[in-house]
């Protein structure tokens, strides 16, 4: 097969396709994690205050299609008087939608942590704040990390859905080239490759992590 | 004469409705080495967590060197109890060895037990380290100080439990049955360690279903049943001729199996 201008030109459109999936989801999936974490440190330190709004929000967002969130977000939201671009709308409810996932995500990480070890910074008068920091939050991240790419995944592949409001991402672009070639095998095996990439990636990126988080050289 | 280190009144506790500690009395004075022995579910454990407040006791009271535990008035409600901090600072002398060592997994030997110091006691992290590995030098372990608990054996695991407990430098060490999750070729190096701590001069409050072991280290012997002690004194009157027919029962399967080897 020669390469001609043409196929040069079209691998660009994907290259900048991916570069704006990954970029909008990468950006979602960290505000989400920031909420997410936030989330479940407040429903520890207030358990009873926040305990029943922390499932009320989780059991809403859950349970509802991330399509319509989107939706809200963006032809919504102007009726308020908030108007955001494709780009904008996209982070924002993937933030959101994305934020209740990682909030249960960090409590399961909490749950795991087994009592005892607890009790045993209790005994030896390590305080409340100090065991949530040194003793409770890296075992909960090491717990919870191959979840939250797992996650992040999820929020690459659910950023597809931003193609009905014309975020020029992946899924989008491939619309359009199959539009304009009406060849549909060729653009969308492309495209399985492209969120596989990705997908592999941030497997690639978690499994750095996990190496980084449990070397010896953080110990305490 | 000097005030015991560890004092208990008519300690009480109970779970919901259920008392599983009746008005426990004991004197430990220091250099002592204290055993608790008993059927399961008597309240032994449960009487060690108080000692450090790991388990609000509800009725008298527990005092270490003559400082009251836990509450601050004559009520034993939680809104009598001492606040965190200064809970912490009366246990402070005392140490515990867990049944199920509760290490941190996600720090190594030295980390865990340079934690407390660090933490707790605001040592800085070069002097926690090297007090840390002096620590780990007194119960053999000064080869393991970068492994991790997870690659470690059960026994090495429960001996880094007794570094943390030492590195400290506690007036008392509480240990709840420190063999019991071990298989019996690992009981030995967690005994032995023990027993060297016993000829230091340690004072300790033990759990333990190990009767031959305490027999031979302990000062006193403590048998509790039903949440009440039966009978206190030293081990040549419980082991040997216990007028309690209750201890004598609970003892026998032991000495038939002494005797039979």
């Amino acid at each position: 097969m020669n390469v001609s201008p043409e196929h040069i030109e079209l691998l660009w459109r994907y290259i900048n396709a991916m570069l704006v999936t990954l970029g909008v989801s990468l950006l979602a999936a960290f505000i989400g994690m920031a909420i997410g974490f936030l989330l479940n440190v407040l429903r520890i330190c207030y358990p009873r205050q926040l305990s029943i709004p922390y499932r009320l929000l989780v059991w809403l967002i859950r349970g509802t299609p991330y399509f319509s969130q989107l939706m809200i977000v963006y032809f919504g939201l102007p009726v308020i008087g908030l108007t955001l671009s494709a780009t904008q709308a996209t982070v924002a409810s993937l933030a959101l939608y994305s934020s209740v996932y990682f909030a249960e995500i960090f409590r399961s990480g909490w749950n795991s942590i087994a009592p005892g070890h607890l009790e045993a910074a209790q005994a030896f008068g390590i305080n409340r704040w100090q065991s949530l920091r040194h003793i409770e939050m890296p075992q909960a991240l090491i717990f919870a990390l191959p979840l939250l790419g797992n996650q992040t995944v999820l929020v690459i592949k659910e950023s597809a859905v931003a193609s009905v409001i014309t975020l020029p991402e992946l899924t989008m672009t491939t619309g359009e080239i199959v539009s304009a070639t009406y060849d549909y095998v060729g653009p969308y095996a492309l495209l399985i490759l492209c969120y596989w990439l990705l997908a592999q990636t941030i497997a690639l990126a978690v499994r750095g992590c996990a190496t980084l988080l449990t070397s010896p050289q953080r110990t305490l | 004469m000097t005030l015991p280190i560890l004092q208990l009144r008519a300690v009480g506790k109970s779970y919901g409705t259920v008392r599983v500690l009746k008005g426990v009395d004991l004197d430990v004075k220091r250099g002592e080495i204290v055993s608790l022995i008993g059927p399961s579910g008597s309240g032994k454990t449960t009487l060690l967590r108080c000692i450090n407040f790991l388990e609000a006791y509800d009725e008298g009271e527990v005092w270490i060197k003559g400082q009251l535990l836990g509450y601050h008035s004559k009520g034993r409600t939680p809104q009598d109890r001492d606040s965190e901090a200064v809970i912490a600072e009366v246990r402070r002398p005392v140490s515990m060895v867990f049944q199920q060592f509760n290490l941190w997994p996600h720090m190594t030997v030295l980390g865990n037990v340079a934690a407390p110091l660090v933490l707790a006691k605001k040592i800085n992290k070069t002097e926690a380290h090297r007090l840390a590995g002096l620590a780990l030098e007194r119960v053999g372990l000064a080869a393991k100080v970068d492994a991790y608990p997870a690659q470690l054996s059960g026994g090495q695991q429960q001996r880094v439990g007794i570094a943390r407990a030492l590195a400290i430098e506690p007036e008392v060490m509480l240990l709840d049955e420190p063999t019991s999750a071990l298989d019996p070729e690992l009981v030995e190096e967690v005994l032995s360690v023990i027993r060297e701590l016993a000829h230091e001069g340690m004072t300790m409050v033990m759990v333990t279903h190990e009767m031959s072991f305490a027999a031979k280290i302990s000062d006193h012997v403590v048998f509790m049943e039903a949440g009440r002690i039966v009978e206190a004194g030293p081990p040549a009157r419980l082991f040997g001729k216990s007028a309690t027919p209750r201890i004598q029962q609970f003892l026998k399967p032991w000495l038939d199996r002494s005797l039979s080897i």
